[in-house]
């Protein structure tokens, strides 16, 4: 084994020095941070001054209390309102034509956000119209309609003769708080989201962890073999010790990847409040981790291993990114109900494993049986998977050209 | 030192090694010689264990094959490379390592070679920045810097220079010297005529003539003349009496019929070319490959385009 960790430690040093890692590692948290976080501050990110919203009010009886809930419910941290309703004169009796083509042009240029056109019959068809330039603002747009659909309810009320303060207290909106019980009976607050970044976090950290290292395993094996050093390798040192000392070398790499981003990512994370998971789960999660990371690094060995262009070596590593995401993209229906029986299934299919369980743990951790199960099949499975991987690579990184057939790999397994 | 004991391998059906046996000593350089496709590389990949051979084995100082043997071999493939992106002395002392050699040692050992090959200045570049030849120096020191026990060549003179060619032999003569054994891979017959003592001629997958070389070469017998001459001479595979003949500008080697009178002969030629040297001998490691492995209108194409 010490020559494994000679290839290990020589595959660590020499890509660490490279440029293209190390422009990856930092580049790489400045585009998650540019992706993730600016739209987000963006979008949250209270007006600096107040917007002015025209309303052509043909009712006339929305005007009024849609201005006092406005300014009630939303002010600039200044004190100021957020918005300042601007009514606009209908001249006729009951043509709207004129007031839209003076709004239409103060929306033009500048002098409002947006203007609203509420119906003679508002009451009962309860649609109204919203004519602004800027349709992206979905916050303006989602806290004119809640406000309004208040106004409406309270005067629907009120006109069956309803006390206002009864009202007031009815219509009362309900925060919920999610507590997460844990076990002997504690309560900590946990809302969804912070179980699902827990998961989440987790799950990137595998993804990019098996795609940084797999692809780096991929590239050092077709590097390998057209310039040729397979050989005098193989004179060197066992295919085994060669294998092992790539993925002991090159998960190192990938560690040192997620490790730096990580460091990174805490003050991210800090933000989210993730769930702090207990202990027990947090090895079962390393244990998962590990061995799925594992599984996958062997399948990208024996993937990877009779490839001989750039191209296939491309095509075999978004195949095996495609297993990966998989589980990410069913993640919200998974964690809405994590017992059910075709999550129960998923978590037994070994490439899956590892994510479905990220997912499963933090909400809830699975029975025994189910634990200790799937984790024997995974063990087993990346047992086998290295075993296959150890054969297919000791005598496909020496062909060059063609890809061997299935019929040839069952040969090759079969040989001693 | 070296025993394999027919080896056989076959690829998808097709027989590429079929009961090949060798015996190497030490303190010699022993040649595996063959055209190209006739299965030397894979012979040489079964010995290393780089493959496994479907059936015979291989023993090295009379054990076989074990983890540890491989440090005894030092390997020089046909096809060259290095990582191209890495530095001279990290690459070499990387494969030091690799055979059981400590960095520190290993370095002392890279400065001795990187300087009698001329190469110290270059010590801190990186692979990609060499020329060719430099980069197969190179590789030829990674190959001995453990001071294997068994040294294996695969074509190690083809892209040197005339000087670095002296060197390389001058290098695996001391070699010898010191009770190595070297295998000499080659289809180069005049440098393996050169230096080999023992030789193994593959065809095909299969030997066809092994023993030291001088024994090889009486079997032949002494019925080929060697010809250096000025003129045309481009009759002299006309001749009735001549078997077989290969021409080059200004020499020739003609084997000849049992029943041909080289004085006669010689009579015949000085008509018409006038001859520098005339000499009767055992044929040349080239004309009894020649004659071994290929056809009449193979050789005789082959021969004149040489």
């Amino acid at each position: 084994m010490t020559k494994a960790f000679t290839v290990a430690r020589w595959e660590y040093i020499e890509k660490i020095k490279s440029k293209a890692f190390l422009i990856t590692l930092f580049l790489m948290p400045l585009i998650m941070i540019g992706f993730g976080v600016i739209p987000g501050l963006l979008a949250s990110r209270p007006d600096k001054e107040s917007k002015v919203i025209g309303i052509i009010d043909v009712s006339g009886d929305i005007l009024q209390p849609l201005s006092k809930f406005f300014t009630e419910r939303y002010k600039l941290p200044d004190g100021k309102p957020n918005y300042v309703l601007r009514p606009i004169e209908i001249s006729g009796d009951s043509d709207v034509e004129p007031a839209k083509r003076t709004a239409d042009s103060l929306t033009a240029n500048g002098e409002m956000e947006g203007y609203l056109v509420i119906g003679r019959s508002i009451m009962t068809d309860t649609n109204v119209d919203y004519h602004t330039q800027n349709v992206g603002n979905f916050r303006v747009a989602e806290r004119i309609s809640r406000t309004l659909r208040d106004v409406v309810v309270e005067k629907k009320l009120t006109s069956h003769g309803l006390n206002p303060m009864l009202i007031k207290d009815l219509t009362k909106t309900i925060e919920l708080r999610t507590l997460k019980l844990a076990k002997g009976g504690k309560e900590e607050e946990a809302g969804f989201e912070k179980v699902f970044f827990t998961s989440y976090i987790f799950m990137m950290m595998m993804f990019f962890l098996v795609v940084t290292s797999g692809q780096l395993l991929v590239r050092s094996m077709l590097e390998e073999k057209s310039n040729r050093v397979v050989e005098v390798l193989m004179s060197s040192c066992s295919a085994r010790d060669l294998m092992a000392g790539k993925i002991i070398g090159l998960s190192g790499l990938g560690f040192t990847q997620i490790g730096f981003w990580s460091v990174i990512g805490i003050a991210i994370s800090l933000k989210f409040a993730v769930t702090l998971i207990s202990p027990l789960s947090a090895v079962l999660l390393l244990v998962y981790f590990v061995l799925g990371y594992l599984l996958y690094a062997a399948i990208f060995v024996a993937a990877g291993s009779p490839v001989s262009t750039e191209q296939e070596a491309q095509q075999i590593t978004s195949y095996l990114t495609i297993v990966l995401v998989l589980p990410i993209a069913l993640s919200l229906p998974i964690m809405q109900d994590p017992n059910s029986l075709m999550v129960r299934v998923l978590s037994f299919i070994p490439l899956l494993t590892p994510t479905m369980m990220a997912m499963r743990i933090p909400i809830q951790t699975p029975p025994l049986l189910e634990v200790v199960a799937s984790v024997v099949v995974l063990f087993v499975s990346m047992l086998a998977a290295i075993w296959i991987a150890g054969k297919i690579f000791r005598t496909a990184i020496l062909a060059y050209g063609k890809r061997p057939s299935l019929p040839e790999l069952f040969r090759l397994l079969r040989t001693p | 030192m070296l025993v394999a004991s027919h080896l056989r391998k076959e690829y998808a059906g097709v027989v590429a090694v079929d009961d090949v046996s060798l015996n190497v000593k030490r303190g010699e350089i022993f040649g595996l010689l063959g055209p190209n496709g006739a299965g030397k590389t894979t012979t040489i990949r079964m010995i290393l264990n780089i493959i496994s051979p479907d059936a015979g084995e291989v023993t090295v100082n009379g054990k076989p094959f074990e983890d540890a043997t491989r440090n005894l071999f030092g390997y020089l493939p046909e096809e060259r490379g290095l990582y191209r992106k890495s530095k001279l002395l990290n690459t070499i002392v990387y494969f030091a390592t690799l055979k059981g050699i400590s960095v520190g040692e290993a370095k002392r050992r890279a400065y001795e070679w990187l300087k009698r090959f001329d190469l110290l200045s270059h010590y801190e570049r990186r692979i990609e920045e060499l020329s060719k030849g430099n980069q197969q120096k190179v590789q030829f020191i990674i190959s001995i810097l453990h001071d294997p026990q068994l040294v294996i060549l695969d074509e190690p003179f083809s892209g040197l220079d005339p000087m670095n060619q002296i060197l390389l032999k001058d290098i695996l003569l001391e070699l010898r010297q010191q009770g190595k054994a070297i295998v000499f891979s080659t289809h180069m017959m005049e440098q393996a005529e050169k230096l080999c003592e023992t030789i193994c001629l593959i065809n095909r997958g299969r030997v066809v003539l092994e023993g030291e070389l001088s024994h090889v070469k009486q079997r032949f017998g002494k019925n080929t003349i060697h010809l250096e001459f000025e003129g045309d001479g481009s009759f002299l595979s006309g001749i009735p009496a001549v078997k077989q003949a290969l021409l080059y500008e200004n020499s020739a080697e003609l084997e000849l019929d049992e029943h041909a009178r080289p004085g006669e002969l010689l009579r015949d030629i000085a008509q018409r070319i006038s001859i520098r040297k005339f000499e009767l001998h055992e044929p040349s490691l080239q004309a009894i490959f020649l004659k071994t492995v290929g056809s009449q209108g193979v050789v005789a194409s082959g021969a004149a385009t040489a």
